[in-house]
């Protein structure tokens, strides 16, 4: 029996004794029922403990969420219009879906869209991976509507002089270009950690106490204590924040705080920071020998009047992950700011021949 | 509910393609890099091989015009996917012979991004719109 | 039997440390100690895992040195070196023409050490970086993360390969000998230095690192390092490294890209656009 078929057995055998009418009314039946509902119960408890039996643990006992894991997907975050309503789509919508997702298109030569390298030489293309795909609209599962909160007014505000102070200086220096260009945090690093355009893979490992999750972009190792401690006290900020963990039952729970307040979840409007009030619950369980489920909460007073939550599944990957040394190797940074000193002076240059 | 929400698939086999729907992030512009209007063709001898991140390069030895010799560093991709299919340093030997088409740096320096790159003898660098793992889709 | 085992421990720790004593003046040059385990893991093997750090000069410099200016004027004392016994014994048997080399480096530390750019350490250098580290052990393999610049490293112990390609912190392979963890290191990029005084190897690097347990804070760390291109013969550096003992120590966060922004593209920035205050 596999583990969803086990939990709907669980939940059946505990419900029917409640749910039988009539037989269990009356005195002479009482005993009878008493111990239908035991063997039931007992039924049931064996079960649970064939299936925590099953599911491969640690040498310490917990459930081994070790391996290299993707999160593609062609879910977007937030349900799209069109699909208003509808949590999911049929199985042809979905393939369809896929298919449109994989299409072929050409940038046309000469034009900003074709200044790349070919993603297929380098296998990155989403055609050449492993892409779990669910029937969903939206990865957001609360609120119902699949749509994020609306942000707070002066959160908004706040978001979009951001997002226009960016534009307007976005060659001024290394500090107004994007996080990940600056090799410091890759947004979908999270915590929560979202699917991203490429090498959308993350590697966890566990030790007694501890579960590591390291992300392929950027590799920086979340090391998360599962023994109760505190959080580091409200003055120490990280990229990453703080992360404490715990098992419930077979579930990883993972909860962060302190984070730094220069981040923010892909997906959201730009220049939506999460701030030091963040706090992002993350929960990850086996579903499958190949799979997991990775499921999240994301609350912050200061940005949202309500928490909103999300989920995705993670598939096995072949492989392993390589070091990724982002900083060692960012000639990026320097060709784009040269670029753009050269732009400049090119501008300077035709406004004084005028 | 949740079975049939977080069925998985492997994706069949088809040409290369942008993400449509997916959530996506631009982590830089090569635009803002390279130069649409100052697109190259170059043949070159490698003459370095650098696998790594966030793009990998390779730097050739190119003859000019006038038939001297100009070193042209030309940016790809994360090399980290071709390791799994079994890539190494040593697959792109020093002394080969490779055929580039991109375009120039913004800065007007002899860099360039690789839009196509294929050995002088016409196999593909790495690979050429096939699948490094590939596998028959299901459900 | 419990305390006669504790009484036979502690002779041997005495005795051990007996021996450090009298070589006290020149470290690295007695054999290297027999390891002393307080605690198993599941599989019986030595548990050191927990977060630790090396008290050391030797990130200044590997050799012995005098205190000295360090490389930034203004920063007075604060920026000094501080004075070290060397970690290697004696000085390192450089070639010749490396040994310009390593001079040369030393007259440009400022401008050409790696660790000015936040960038990895690379291995042992990882290792004796005034910044703490944790060891976690899985039931296949270890896991290394440093503070310093979220470094990581993979020790694999159950399946040994080589790398594919050369990377910051290396190919490690490792393996129990005894209670000892011996790790061998290739595959690295050259490009790191050993410390902060223009000590350095190439990409055929060959580190053989030993993990000696000392009972349940300290461990004896040894390395060996081999380089035909740089130096003459084999040579290898020991230092003890401590257990961070305080309650729920943990790595915290050294995110430095950010602060080498200004060395590294600074002379980019746009006229007129002043580098930031901090």
């Amino acid at each position: 029996m596999d583990i969803f078929a086990r939990k709907a057995f669980r939940r059946r055998c505990i419900e029917a004794p409640r749910g039988t009418h009539g037989a269990c009314h009356g005195r002479p039946l009482a005993r009878a029922c008493a111990a239908a509902a035991l063997l039931c119960l007992l039924a049931a408890t064996g079960a649970a403990a064939a299936e925590r039996a099953k599911l491969p643990r640690t040498s310490d006992g917990q459930p081994d969420l070790q391996g290299y894991w993707t999160n593609n997907t062609v879910v977007p975050l937030q349900r799209p219009a069109a699909y208003a309503g509808r949590a999911e789509l049929s199985e042809d919508e979905a393939r369809a879906r896929v298919a449109k997702a994989l299409e072929p298109t050409e940038a046309e030569a000469g034009t900003d869209a074709d200044v790349h390298y070919q993603l297929t030489d380098y296998g990155l293309d989403i055609t050449q991976r492993k892409l779990n795909i669910d029937r969903r609209t939206a990865l957001i599962t609360d609120p119902p509507d699949g749509r994020l909160p609306a942000p707070r007014p002066e959160a908004a505000a706040q978001a979009k002089e951001r997002a226009d102070f960016a534009r307007a200086h976005a060659f001024d220096g290394p500090e107004t270009r994007p996080l990940g260009e600056r090799c410091l945090v890759w947004p979908h690093q999270g915590p929560p950690i979202m699917p991203t355009g490429y090498n959308s893979n993350l590697e966890i490992r566990q030790a007694p106490g501890f579960v590591v999750i390291i992300t392929e972009m950027l590799p920086d190792p979340r090391v998360v204590p599962l023994d109760n401690r505190p959080h580091i006290p409200s003055g120490v900020k990280q990229w990453l924040g703080d992360s404490r963990g715990h098992w419930d039952g077979d579930t990883l729970v993972i909860e962060t705080t302190n984070y730094s307040g220069r981040t923010q979840v892909p997906g959201t409007p730009q220049g939506l920071l999460l701030t030091p009030a963040a706090r992002v619950v993350e929960r990850i369980d086996r579903t499958g020998p190949d799979t997991l489920r990775y499921r999240f909460t994301v609350e912050d007073p200061n940005l949202w009047d309500r928490p909103w939550s999300a989920e995705y599944p993670l598939t096995r990957i072949d492989g392993m992950r390589f070091e990724y040394a982002c900083q060692e190797g960012n000639y990026g940074m320097t060709n784009t700011l040269s670029g753009a000193r050269v732009a400049d002076r090119a501008a300077a240059d035709k406004g004084a021949a005028r | 509910m949740l079975s049939t929400r977080l069925s998985n698939l492997v994706a069949g086999a088809a040409l290369g393609a942008l993400l449509a729907a997916a959530p996506t992030y631009a982590h830089h512009s090569f635009a803002a890099e390279f130069d649409a209007s100052k697109p190259l063709s170059l043949r070159g001898v490698v003459t370095k091989v650098e696998l790594i991140n966030p793009h990998s390069w390779i730097t050739v030895d190119v003859k000019d015009a006038t038939g001297k010799t100009v070193s042209w560093m030309v940016e790809g991709g994360s090399p980290n996917v071709l390791f799994k299919s079994g890539v190494t340093k040593a697959s792109v030997p020093i002394g080969s012979e490779l055929v580039i088409d991109g375009y120039q740096a913004r800065d007007g320096s002899n860099r360039m991004v690789g839009r196509n790159i294929s050995f002088a003898d016409g196999r593909p660098l790495f690979f050429a719109g096939s699948k490094p793992d590939a596998a028959p889709a299901q459900q | 039997m419990h305390a006669a085992r504790a009484r036979t421990a502690a002779r041997l720790w005495l005795a051990v440390a007996a021996t450090f004593a009298l070589g006290a003046g020149a470290a690295g040059a007695q054999p290297a100690p027999k390891a002393i385990v307080a605690k198993r893991t599941a599989a019986g093997k030595p548990d050191i895992s927990g977060v630790w750090e090396a008290l050391s000069a030797a990130y200044w410099n590997l050799e012995d040195h005098a205190a000295t200016f360090g490389p930034v004027a203004a920063l007075g004392a604060q920026g000094a070196v501080p004075p070290g016994i060397g970690v290697v014994k004696g000085q390192i048997p450089y070639l010749p023409a490396a040994l310009a080399q390593r001079d040369e480096n030393y007259k440009n530390r400022l401008a050409a050490d790696p660790e000015v750019k936040c960038y990895l350490p690379g291995v042992p250098r990882a290792t004796y970086m005034p910044q703490p580290f944790q060891i976690l052990q899985t039931d296949t393999d270890i896991v290394i993360a440093y503070q310093y610049a979220s470094g990581l490293r993979t020790i694999f112990m159950k399946e040994h390969s080589e790398a594919p390609v050369d990377s910051w912190m290396g190919w490690s392979n490792g393996r129990w000998e005894g209670d000892v963890l011996v790790v061998d290191v290739t595959g690295q990029i050259g490009q790191s230095w050993l410390d902060r005084a223009g000590n350095y190897a190439t990409a055929s690097l060959h580190v053989v690192e030993r993990y000696i347990p000392q009972g349940p804070d300290h461990i004896w760390y040894e390395a060996t390092l081999e380089d035909p291109a740089v130096f003459s013969r084999p040579w290898t550096i020991s230092l003890p490294l401590y257990r961070h003992v305080e309650p729920n120590a943990q790595l915290l966060e050294f995110k430095c890209e950010e602060f080498a922004e200004e060395v590294l593209y600074g002379h980019l920035r746009k006229k007129g656009i002043p580098p930031p205050v901090h």
